[in-house]
C-alpha cells in the first residue's frame, strides 16, 4: 500500500535520525546535564565529518582544537611511529576532549579503522557558546572539568602505585648489588 | 605517453579555469565589492543577532528586529539631516555661481590692476575663467549624479545582501567548513576562529570609532553654527580611520569653510578647539575602549591602499580600503601562523 501523505508519518525517517543524534549526545558525560533545547543548540554547532577506512583523523604532535564523538564506525587511538594501539573506540565513544580546554599538541593519533561518522566539537564553538548562552556553556564546562579531574585522579593513583613499585624495584636492585659485593 | 598527454591536458585545463575565474572576477568586480561590503556590515552586526538568538528568538526574527532598529535610526537621521543637507548643497551651488561672486571677482581684478600696474594692459577676465571652470564642474557634477544612480542601486542591493548574510551567515560558514577535506579541516576551523577574533575587534572598533567621531563632529559644528556641518561631520568620521592625516583633514575643511564665510578669528579658534577636544576624547576615551585589538597598518600602506581602492572601485573603494587592508593583513598573518603550526611548510 502506498503511503498516505496526509495520515502516515512521512517525517518519521527524519525524526528518527535526529533522535539518534540526541540519544548519542545525551549518553555522553559532557552533555549529561543539558536539556532538549540546549542539546539542540549544541547539535547546531557540531561538525559532522565522514572518514574512509584507514583515514587519519588527527596525528600525534599536531595542534588540536577539539573533541570527536563517534556516531558510527570504529577508531583506533595509537601511539608513536610504530602505531602502538592504545585503545579501540566505537559508537558513542569520544576522544580528544582535553584539546577543548587546553590548546596543545595531540598526545596520540586517531585513525578510522572502518568507514566512520564523527561529530566534531571544537574549542572556538565552545567559546562562542560560552559567550552567547553562558548557562549551557557552563554546564558543559563543569562536566568537562569533572571528567578531566577524574582522569587526573586516576592518573595520580596510578602514578603513586608506579612510584612505589619503582622504589621497590630500586631497593631490590640495591640489595642485589650489595649482595654481589 | 598517454599519461603525460593527459597530465598536460590537465594542467592546461586548470590554467584555463584559473584564467576564466580571474576574468569573471574582474568583470564582476563591482558586484563582488558590493557583496564584500555587505558581508562586512553583516559581520559587524552579527554579535547583536547572536545576542538576541541566545535570548530565545529565532535568527530570522533577530535579523528583522535589527533591520527595524537600524531603519528607524537611519530614517530619523535622514529626516533630521536631509533638509539641512539640501540647504547645504544649495548654498554650495549659489555660493559659487551667484552675483556675490562676480562682484567679489571684479573687486579682486581692480586690486590686482592697482597693485601690479604691469598687468593693466592685459584682460584678466577672472569671471569668465571662473564660469568656464564652473561649466567643467557642472559636467563633473553630472558624472557624480550618474554615480549617484549606482549609489542608489547600491543602497538597495547592500541592505538586501546584508539581510541574508546576517540571517544565514552561520549556515554558510558551517557549509564552507563542511566541504574542507578532513586533513585540513581542524586547521581551517582554528584559522577561522583566530581571524574572527582579530577581525571582529578591528572592524567593530573602526566602525564604532568612526560613528562616534562623526556624530561628535556633527554636533559640535552644529552648535558652533558652521555651514555644511553634516557633510563635514560625515567626512570627519570616515577620514578618522586614516591615521595622522585623517583627523587633521576634517579640522582643516571645517576651518576653511569658516574662513571662506568671513568667519571671525574667534569662530575659527572655536572650530579648531572643538576638533582638538574631539580628538582628545577619541584618543583618551573612545579608542582605548573600542579599538582594543587594533591592526597596525603602516601609513605608507594606508596611502597605497586608498589609492588602489579608488583606482578600482571609485569612491566606495576609497572608503572601504582601510578596513579591507586590515582584513588582508590579519588573514595573511593567521594563515601563515596556522600553516607553520601544522607543519605544512
Amino acid at each position: 500500500m502506498a503511503e498516505d501523505p496526509v495520515w502516515s508519518n512521512i517525517f518519521k525517517k527524519h525524526r528518527v535520525v535526529q533522535e539518534n543524534i540526541f540519544s548519542v549526545l545525551k549518553r555522553l558525560p559532557i552533555f549529561q546535564d543539558l536539556g532538549y533545547k540546549e542539546l539542540k543548540a549544541v547539535e547546531r554547532i557540531l561538525h559532522r565529518r565522514t572518514y574512509r577506512a584507514d583515514e587519519i583523523i588527527f596525528k600525534e604532535h599536531e595542534p588540536g582544537v577539539g573533541m570527536y564523538i563517534i556516531e558510527s564506525g570504529k577508531v583506533n587511538i595509537t601511539l608513536g611511529k610504530e602505531n602502538k594501539l592504545l585503545v579501540l573506540l566505537s559508537n558513542g565513544d569520544f576522544f580528544g576532549e582535553m584539546a577543548l580546554i587546553l590548546e596543545g599538541q595531540r598526545t596520540a593519533s586517531a585513525i578510522a579503522t572502518e568507514p566512520t561518522k564523527l561529530l566534531g566539537f571544537f574549542q572556538p564553538d565552545l567559546f562562542n557558546l560560552l559567550e552567547t548562552s553562558p548557562k549551557t556553556g557552563n554546564k558543559i564546562l563543569t562536566r568537562l572539568a569533572q571528567m578531566i579531574a577524574e582522569r587526573l585522579r586516576l592518573g595520580t593513583i596510578e602514578n603513586r602505585q608506579l612510584k612505589t613499585k619503582l622504589n621497590q624495584v630500586k631497593s631490590e636492585l640495591d640489595t642485589l648489588k650489595k649482595a654481589k659485593k | 605517453m598517454e599519461s603525460s598527454i593527459g597530465k598536460t591536458f590537465k594542467y592546461i585545463a586548470v590554467i584555463a579555469l584559473i584564467v576564466v575565474v580571474v576574468w569573471l572576477l574582474v568583470l564582476l568586480k563591482f558586484i563582488i565589492a558590493l557583496l564584500l561590503v555587505a558581508a562586512v556590515i553583516a559581520y559587524i552586526l552579527d554579535p547583536i543577532a547572536s545576542f538576541m538568538v541566545a535570548r530565545g528568538i529565532t535568527r530570522l526574527q533577530s535579523t528583522i528586529l535589527i533591520f527595524l532598529i537600524i531603519g528607524t535610526i537611519f530614517g530619523t537621521l535622514l529626516y533630521l539631516l536631509v533638509p539641512s543637507l539640501m540647504v547645504e548643497l544649495n548654498f554650495l551651488q549659489e555660493g559659487i555661481g551667484g552675483t556675490q561672486a562676480s562682484e567679489l571677482l571684479t573687486k579682486l581684478e581692480h586690486t590686482i590692476y592697482e597693485t601690479i600696474p604691469v598687468l593693466s594692459g592685459q584682460e584678466l577676465n577672472l569671471y569668465d575663467k571662473l564660469q568656464g571652470s564652473l561649466q567643467n564642474l557642472a559636467e563633473s557634477f553630472f558624472s557624480i549624479i550618474v554615480d549617484l544612480v549606482s549609489v542608489f542601486s547600491t543602497m538597495i542591493i547592500i541592505p538586501f545582501a546584508v539581510f541574508f548574510i546576517l540571517k544565514d551567515g552561520h549556515k554558510m560558514k558551517k557549509n564552507l567548513v563542511g566541504i574542507i577535506p578532513n586533513k585540513y579541516f581542524e586547521m581551517f576551523l582554528n584559522l577561522l576562529h583566530k581571524v574572527d577574533l582579530q577581525l571582529g575587534g578591528y572592524l567593530r572598533g573602526q566602525f564604532l570609532d568612526s560613528l562616534i567621531i562623526g556624530l561628535l563632529a556633527i554636533i559640535a559644528l552644529w552648535i558652533l553654527g558652521v555651514k555644511y556641518f553634516v557633510l563635514i561631520g560625515i567626512f570627519a568620521g570616515l577620514a578618522n580611520m586614516i591615521p595622522y592625516v585623517g583627523p587633521l583633514a576634517g579640522m582643516i575643511i571645517a576651518a576653511s569653510v569658516v574662513i571662506l564665510n568671513n568667519g571671525s578669528g574667534h569662530e575659527i579658534a572655536s572650530v579648531l578647539g572643538a576638533f582638538a577636544i574631539i580628538q582628545l576624547i577619541d584618543n583618551i576615551l573612545v579608542q582605548p575602549l573600542v579599538l582594543a585589538r587594533s591592526v597596525n597598518l603602516h601609513p605608507l600602506i594606508i596611502i597605497f591602499a586608498i589609492i588602489t581602492g579608488g583606482e578600482f572601485f571609485g569612491i566606495i573603494g576609497m572608503l572601504v580600503a582601510i578596513p579591507f587592508t586590515g582584513i588582508l593583513k590579519v588573514l595573511s598573518i593567521e594563515i601563515y601562523n596556522s600553516i607553520k603550526r601544522f607543519n605544512m611548510i
